[in-house]
């Protein structure tokens, strides 16, 4: 917790705190844990494990900012530090390469899938769900932030500690990234132009 | 927004990388109101591909919605809530 401004609580302030702002989170947050760890016991546990941080952490919440950016925040935190090292996700790639490839021209015009809305609606199953899980856990977690969450572009350079450029156009990316998967898919599902 | 006339739109789109970030930045409720006046007004629906990166883009957002969020299982909840209880009582 980087702020410096600490409140002082009571009890029936802290419990009610927990109870109005961080519980109604609560199934945000599961999801977000669960896109994140990609396995339902180690999403039990960071969820656990962030509501106790954000509960013993509380006088560090001012009441009326954006508890939902906060949790958020000590979630992405939790799972970098205690779970993504051992994480069993094989995606153990540096970020930085990732990037720079994503950034190059070469792959923009490449990745411009001709996807129809008619294929997507086709797509009632899992699909979207295994493709946005087969992201690289960056590109994914954007999209969780902004398509599923509603996070705008300056929380969610709050939430990861990235520039708000960096927001925009990982988002870009990743939507990119997206795209190509549900194209895949679609081609399979048999939609010759897709 | 009314469905324009297909035979009369761009086929091509000569700013597709600018044009998909400032539809991006609409959708993601970004876009200043003059940004989005102009574009949803004076370009898209004159340009083909991206009128239908626009609707694409809104159909990709709206089956995440429907198909990636999980609910927390409610036995979880209520341990949370347990152990925040248990925790103040210390």
């Amino acid at each position: 917790m980087e702020e410096v401004i600490r409140e002082q609580y009571s009890e029936r302030e802290k419990q009610s705190i927990f109870n109005q702002e961080f519980m109604p989170h609560i199934n945000s947050m599961y999801n977000f844990a669960y896109r994140l760890t990609l396995d339902s016991d180690d999403a039990k546990d960071l969820l656990q494990d962030t509501y106790l941080k954000a509960f013993r952490f509380i006088d560090s919440f001012q009441k009326g900012t954006n508890a939902k950016a906060w949790l958020f925040r000590i979630l992405k935190n939790s799972f970098i530090n205690d779970y993504r090292k051992k994480s069993k996700e094989p995606s153990k790639v540096d970020y930085q390469e990732v990037e720079s490839y994503y950034n190059s021209e070469d792959v923009d015009r490449q990745i411009t899938p001709d996807l129809r809305v008619e294929a997507l609606q086709d797509m009632i199953g899992d699909e979207i769900s295994v493709a946005l899980n087969s992201l690289d856990v960056d590109f994914r977690t954007v999209i969780i932030l902004c398509d599923l969450e509603g996070f705008k572009y300056e929380e969610m350079a709050k939430i990861l500690d990235i520039p708000i450029g960096t927001v925009r156009s990982r988002l870009h990316r990743a939507r990119n990234l997206l795209k190509e998967k549900l194209s895949e898919y679609a081609k399979k599902m048999g939609y010759k132009n897709a | 927004m009314n469905s324009p006339d297909f035979s009369k739109m761009k086929k091509d789109c000569q700013n597709q990388r600018e044009c998909f970030e400032i539809l991006q930045s609409i959708i993601d409720g970004e876009a200043t109101p003059q940004q989005k006046e102009h574009f949803m007004k004076e370009h898209l629906e004159q340009c083909m591909p991206c009128y239908k990166s626009y609707h694409l883009e809104v159909a990709i957002r709206e089956l995440l919605k429907a198909k990636c969020s999980q609910h927390a299982p409610q036995e979880l909840v209520e341990s949370i809530r347990k152990k925040v209880i248990e925790n103040l009582a210390q």
